[in-house]
């Protein structure tokens, strides 16, 4: 019952040293009727991985291998054209990065709404226009002002939720949202997330958020999945993941997070820094450097992203055991090494 | 050590439409940073935060009240004789990726205030070290490896370090206060921790004072002990002490409300039983009598449309004359609400957690 199955995909971008994976084989199932989170740090391809959704890697990047099944739609990777175009925003709704920003600030919403109508080929404008007064009105906005207005009329907030608006307004079965809610404070934050928890249930969408805070995704999300440098590394049902993080990069991140309540001499910033397009090992494992468990075979081999008991995977070397009960990452600061400059 | 009396700022904005509108920034905010302390202020954006971060640095105006640094009541010095207690207090700016010079490598960045910095030294009779060494010393302090980062542009470094340069960069005049204006809020979430008890490290060892500004209340437990958390919304203070017990025990409806939109950890915290959320969005326009608060507040009563709540300890009214005993006693938990009730809205722990 999965609404997307991602298999094996492979996304390149063209630098001057050659074509380098910014996806390396990921695999990755949205399951009908559930929200996943993609949590990773920057540079760990996540972003990448949700516009190759779309089939829209900007160049000079490219999908080099995989698949992307879509529902009622087929493979994503194989459309092109006329098709490609129905699929974005028909099928697939996307709520982009800053989507603050991505509105056009010399036209009202409204009018932006009949482009996308336009460029669908809506038949019935009027019954889209009604459509996304109600999608609108149901996430606490006020319909027929917000599509007479400019963006730069609306707060942060509100333009969040227009986003959302346009990506379902053409009824979309599947909802992506990149960083929904960086750049907007605690109390929208609050009210974004509530939101796409409400519109996810009432339009029985598949949702994948992606986000560098594990802590507000951790509010809404049926399933997550942790990216780093290109892989998935551990996925899994958002409780039990939380609970107990068997990839040491999970562990470290849910330790790095800064939260209200527990210790806070307990929480530890990761060492180091992600990895980029350039940086990232080729061989072995792309944690290993951060790494407390490293053992030997890490440097060699990569470890496959495997099923290890029900509806749990995890691309580690280590047994699952020794992450739960080892320590977590022991950075601290201050000090140069802890900031781990590469040499 | 900086107090702050009754700083009040307006803005006159003249919109070719809506017509001329008056903003009050801030609306009376005092407080008091003593030597190596720490005071974070709390609100969501649009409630003069910023505003107050920029007053403090002398970017900003303010345009009543008092602004004593070390004894010294600002208002009263020309602007030139101001500018020496500014320099002690240096900003940390929220956006690390606009807040350095792309066109200059991190040695050139520092190099400047330094070179200044050891004139100065000089001319005072003091001793200055190169400059060089100076600042090989301050990357250190931040946790950064200076050969290799010296030579380097901002592109070049990722988020986490950036934020390191610009700290090192308001390190270089030998700041007795840092101002930290949402200095985590666009770094990844895993780099936050690191930044922040740099911060609290900068405290600790160097007895820099820190005015920490920032919507993520979470973030302000780890700027270090004794610090002082002020709940600020619309230009107004409207709870107030220390950190840990604002947010163990808030009795403000607005700060239950700030506290209770931090996100849950689930599987590891609970959401608290208390958890509430402002009734309507922040509305600037419609002035209001009463508390400020009142339109939103899920919990407003009889009193609160009609008269205007001061701050006063817990157990007082918050109509009576409290203004005089919240400006006195800088330490207790103060606020300003007429129906003051303790709520548990913050996530609790899951006990589990720690096996």
């Amino acid at each position: 019952m999965s609404e997307v199955e991602v298999r094996d995909l492979t996304v390149e971008y063209q630098t001057s040293v050659g074509w380098l994976p910014a996806v390396a084989g990921a695999s990755l199932d949205l399951r009908a009727g559930q929200i996943t989170g993609l949590v990773g740090e920057s540079g760990s391809g996540k972003s990448t991985l949700a516009l190759s959704l779309l089939n829209a890697v900007p160049a000079p990047g490219r999908i080099a291998g995989g698949t992307i099944e879509v529902a009622g739609v087929g493979d994503l990777t194989r459309l092109g054209g006329k098709q490609l175009r129905k699929a974005r925003g028909g099928a697939i709704g996307y709520v982009f990065q800053a989507s603050q920003n991505s509105l056009n600030p010399l036209k009202t919403i409204g009018r932006q709404l009949l482009d996308l109508g336009r460029s669908h080929e809506v038949g019935d404008l009027r019954a889209l226009i009604a459509r996304a007064k109600d999608l609108a009105n149901r996430m606490g906005l006020d319909g027929d002002r917000v599509l007479d207005s400019y963006q730069h009329e609306l707060s942060g907030g509100m333009r969040q939720r227009v986003g959302i608006v346009f990506a379902l307004v053409l009824n979309a079965k599947v909802l992506i949202l990149d960083e929904p809610t960086t750049a907007l404070d605690m109390l929208s934050q609050a009210s974004v997330l509530d939101i796409v928890r409400k519109v996810h249930d009432e339009n029985q969408l598949s949702t994948l958020i992606i986000t560098h805070d594990i802590g507000a995704i951790s509010e809404i999300a049926d399933r997550l999945a942790v990216m780093y440098g290109g892989r998935i590394v551990e996925d899994g049902p958002l409780l039990d993941v939380l609970r107990r993080p068997t990839h040491p990069y999970t562990k470290a991140l849910i330790g790095a997070t800064a939260r209200i309540t527990g210790d806070v001499d307990g929480a530890r910033a990761l060492p180091g820094r992600p990895p980029d397009l350039t940086t990232v090992a080729r061989a072995g494992c792309v944690f290993r450097d951060r790494c407390p468990f490293a053992v030997e075979v890490c440097a060699q081999t990569e470890p496959e992203l495997e099923t290890f008991e029900s509806g749990r995977r995890r691309a580690c070397h280590v047994e699952p055991s020794t992450v739960l009960t080892g320590p977590v990452l022991t950075g601290t600061t201050g000090t140069p090494a802890a900031v781990g400059e590469p040499a | 050590m900086i107090q702050a009396r009754g700083i009040t700022r307006t803005y006159q904005t003249h919109g070719s439409f809506t017509g001329d509108r008056t903003v009050r920034a801030l609306r009376g905010v005092d407080f008091t940073l003593p030597d190596g302390g720490a005071v974070s202020f709390i609100g969501e954006s649009g409630c003069g935060k910023t505003t107050l971060g920029k007053i403090l640095t002398g970017l900003e105006t303010f345009d009543g009240g008092e602004l004593v640094v070390d004894g010294v009541e600002l208002s009263k010095l020309r602007p030139r004789q101001r500018e020496k207690y500014f320099r002690r207090i240096q900003m940390i700016h929220q956006d690390p990726y606009s807040a350095l010079n792309p066109t200059r490598t991190v040695e050139a960045t520092l190099g400047d205030p330094l070179r200044m910095r050891a004139r100065e030294k000089a001319a005072a009779g003091e001793q200055a070290g190169s400059w060089r060494e100076r600042a090989a010393e301050l990357l250190t302090l931040v946790g950064l490896e200076p050969t290799a980062v010296l030579p380097k542009y901002p592109h070049q470094l990722s988020g986490g370090q950036r934020q390191r340069v610009v700290i090192a960069r308001a390190l270089t005049v030998d700041p007795t206060v840092l101002i930290a204006d949402e200095a985590v809020s666009m770094i990844d979430v895993s780099m936050r921790l690191g930044i922040l008890s740099l911060l609290r490290d900068l405290r600790a060892r160097l007895g820099i004072s820190l005015v920490f500004i920032t919507h993520d209340v979470a973030t302000a437990r780890y700027v270090g002990d004794g610090g002082e958390l002020h709940v600020i919304y619309r230009g107004e203070v409207v709870e107030r002490g220390l950190t840990d017990e604002v947010i163990l025990s808030p009795v403000h409806p607005y700060t239950q409300c700030l506290l209770s939109a931090v996100p849950v950890m689930r599987g590891l915290e609970e959401p608290g039983p208390d958890r509430t959320a402002p009734t309507a969005a922040l509305d600037e326009r419609t002035p209001t009598p009463g508390c400020l608060f009142q339109p939103r507040c899920p919990f407003a009563g009889a009193q609160c449309a009609e008269k205007h709540p001061v701050l006063v300890p817990f157990g007082l009214d918050a109509a009576g004359q409290g203004e005089a005993a919240a400006a006195e006693d800088g330490s207790g938990h103060v606020h300003a609400c007429f129906y003051p009730e303790s709520r548990r809205v913050v996530g609790v722990e899951v006990g589990a957690a720690s096996a």
